[in-house]
């Protein structure tokens, strides 16, 4: 084995043998040491909730992942490679280049809102694919807010674990938690920044965030593509709902109730929900 | 009771149901853990091998459990390295596989050794020049690369990745994992190799030497070919066979044709070479060691008819199947073939094993008949048990198989 040790040759045999095992052994060796130091390396970097959305994301469906330029008909079928971080995909920013959403300014006063079957979608403001939105405010904050499906899919949360005012968000991290009815769903940071004031259902949004320097809204849903994203998340929904076996059935018609899961009582409401909040 | 450290979106049995299918099998590993016990404690005469028949069933567990899991190292090649992003619904659970078939027969060579404890022995003191050396030296690099390959899959667990720091480990561990994919290939090269290797270069044992290529004797690359066709298959054959016993659609059909498509391609390779080494050894290198080759085959039951099923049966016949688009489809089909393949690999190592030390060489020598005793049995189904146990509880708690819960849904 060594050196020294009794029936050790300095034989070219011995030399090959020994010298491939070390090799083998050594590169096993560094490859561990090398995902301990990067781990170590992340944890003090404070990258933890960027790499939890990064292996969450990994481990939602290809549906989930669809490409947001589908619904608006660029593509046929893409899959999002990309955690949904558009401003660092170059199809998106070349499918874009003529009005990227950040250069959209949000008028004074402007309050149009859209009805997708019995949704309501307010238009001026950025959603986020885990039924977040984001609204720019004068002063140069935003505030984040539960979009209508969110909302009524818990309603009245019994637990709201609100982060501290002067807590950063991660932008895909996790935003809060709430919990009804033994129901715990963690809701993802639609933007990165800082906490400056912590509201909740009754004021109409559950943030008010200060945007950490250069970010932008690019990857965040904004006008002509939400009808066709909430129409495919009522989809998602109904696929949710759909006992197993039994598949998706045609809904007889009506609009989604103010509380989603006190009319199905039999359906597994947290995997439910975590399917439209993005949780793996 | 159990729910929360579930994969989300997939169902399992009740606990209840869960602890009645792991019961029996846990009283199999109890009974093997006590036979191993007795050999520990009283010594290798609780076998019926001796000097002269010192391969039995262990060696021949050890040698077929080794090529069926040839398919967690050939699947990580083909996923992490070649890229065939299909595999990846399969890959999981070819590591768990491999790691069950790996560990198991390491836990049986301890056995088989009779004094564990000097195991290190072959590692502090290394005879170099021994194929069986390098196979120790591969196996357990193997193992311990199959082990880091496991721990992201059992870090991702609900529960586990939690915890932030698993996550994170797992996280930039899989991202490692085309070198791990890498040094497993290397590593299951050799090894796989050098077990055929061994019995190659008996030359005492004219029935399994084989000439061959500079060190190398025709059987290491037999040996290398006829796992990596059956590892693929014994990936189907389970997926299979878990999806049965589960109720559940794991994997997408094309899987299962993709991966009866490659197996059956080394196959027809493999069997091609079988072909022509058998013809080689019965013409040449038998003979010019003084065995015309018939010999070998009047001591019954080991008649010709072994040859055939080999190679025919067990080789040319399921390599058609798996070659052909139409009956790939098929999945009665496709699943015959792969049992045929998975029994054809049983098959030549229990020839290789068995048949070559029961053959006399000796004028003075005689034909032997060996069964196993209650003890060699015993320790054989706990690693048989110890298999199941582990699989079924990573299956109910891992995501073995990525694309279950997208099958899942309507």
């Amino acid at each position: 084995m060594f050196p020294g040790i009794y029936g050790f040759h300095w034989s070219p045999g011995f030399l090959i043998f020994l010298g491939v095992f070390y090799s083998v052994l050594m590169v096993i060796g560094v490859t561990v040491g090398l995902a301990v130091w990067r781990a170590v390396k992340a944890f003090r970097s404070d990258l933890q909730e960027t790499i939890r959305w990064k292996s969450d994301f990994q481990e939602l469906s290809p549906q989930d992942r669809t490409c947001r330029h589908v619904w608006t008909g660029e593509f046929k079928q893409r899959v999002c490679e990309n955690q949904f971080e558009c401003w660092d995909c170059a199809e998106h920013a070349r499918l874009t280049a003529k009005a990227l959403p950040s250069d959209i300014r949000v008028e004074e006063n402007f309050q149009a809102t859209e009805d997708v079957f019995g949704l309501e979608v307010p238009l001026d403001r950025f959603y986020h694919r885990g039924h977040t939105w984001v609204k720019p405010e004068n002063d140069g904050t935003v505030h984040v807010g539960l979009d209508d499906l969110g909302a009524r899919m818990m309603p009245d949360p019994e637990v709201l674990d609100l982060p501290p005012v002067g807590a950063k968000l991660k932008v895909n991290g996790i935003g809060w938690f709430m919990k009804k009815s033994g129901v715990a769903i963690r809701v993802l940071a639609p933007i990165s920044g800082e906490v400056v004031a912590a509201g909740g259902p009754e004021q109409g949004w559950f943030l008010k965030v200060k945007p950490e320097a250069g970010f932008n809204l690019r990857s965040l849903l904004h006008g002509n593509e939400l009808r066709p994203w909430f129409l495919r998340e009522l989809d998602r929904l109904q696929s949710a709902l759909a006992v197993e076996g039994v598949g998706v059935s045609l809904a007889d018609g009506g609009v989604p109730v103010r509380d989603l899961g006190a009319t199905h009582p039999k359906a597994d409401w947290q995997l439910v929900c975590d399917a439209l909040f993005l949780r793996p | 009771m159990d729910r929360g450290y579930m994969v989300r979106g997939v169902t399992r049995s009740s606990f209840s149901k869960f602890l009645m299918w792991i019961l029996p099998w846990t009283a199999l590993l109890a009974l093997g853990l006590y036979a191993a016990w007795l050999c520990f404690s009283r010594g290798l005469n609780q076998t019926h091998m001796d000097n002269r028949f010192a391969f039995g069933l262990w060696i021949f567990l050890d040698l077929t459990v080794i090529a069926l899991g040839a398919g967690a190292f050939f699947t990580g090649f083909l996923v992490y390295i070649l890229k065939k992003e299909e595999l990846k619904a399969v890959i999981n659970s070819a590591v768990v596989l491999g790691f069950v078939c790996y560990s198991g027969a390491v836990a049986v060579l301890m056995v088989d050794v009779g004094q564990p404890l000097r195991a290190w022995f072959t590692f502090w003191h290394p005879n170099v020049h021994s194929m069986l050396t390098e196979v120790t030296f591969c196996i357990s690099c193997y193992l311990a690369v199959l082990f880091i390959e496991y721990l992201p899959i059992i870090l991702k667990n609900r529960k586990l990745r939690q915890v932030p720091s698993f996550l994170v480990f797992e996280f930039e561990l899989h991202k490692l994992m085309v070198v791990l994919a890498g040094v497993g290939t290397i590593l299951s090269f050799f090894h796989q190799g050098s077990l055929g290797g061994l019995y190659g270069v008996l030359r005492g044992r004219p029935f399994a030497f084989r000439e061959g290529l500079a060190i190398w004797p025709s059987t290491f690359f037999l040996f290398i070919l006829s796992a990596l066709a059956a590892g693929p298959c014994f990936i189907l054959l389970t997926t299979w066979l878990v999806s049965k016993i589960s109720r559940k659609r794991l994997v997408r059909p094309e899987v299962f044709s993709e991966l009866g498509q490659i197996s059956g391609i080394l196959l027809i390779v493999y069997t091609l070479l079988k072909t022509v080494d058998t013809l080689v050894w019965i013409n040449g290198t038998s003979p010019a060691r003084g065995f015309p080759a018939y010999q070998y085959y009047q001591w019954k039951p080991f008649g010709t008819w072994i040859l055939f099923a080999e190679i025919v049966l067990f080789g040319l016949l399921p390599a058609v199947i798996l070659l052909s688009r139409r009956l790939r489809a098929h999945r009665g089909w496709l699943l015959t073939a792969a049992v045929l393949v998975c029994g054809g690999v049983a098959l030549n190592r229990f020839v290789l094993t068995i048949q070559t030390l029961a053959l006399p060489t000796l004028p003075f020598d005689r034909f032997l008949s060996y069964l196993p005793s209650w003890q060699e049995t015993a320790a054989f189904l706990a690693i048989v048990a110890y298999g199941v146990l582990v699989y079924s509880f990573s299956f109910r708690y891992l995501n073995l198989f990525p694309q279950e819960r997208e099958l899942a849904r309507p």
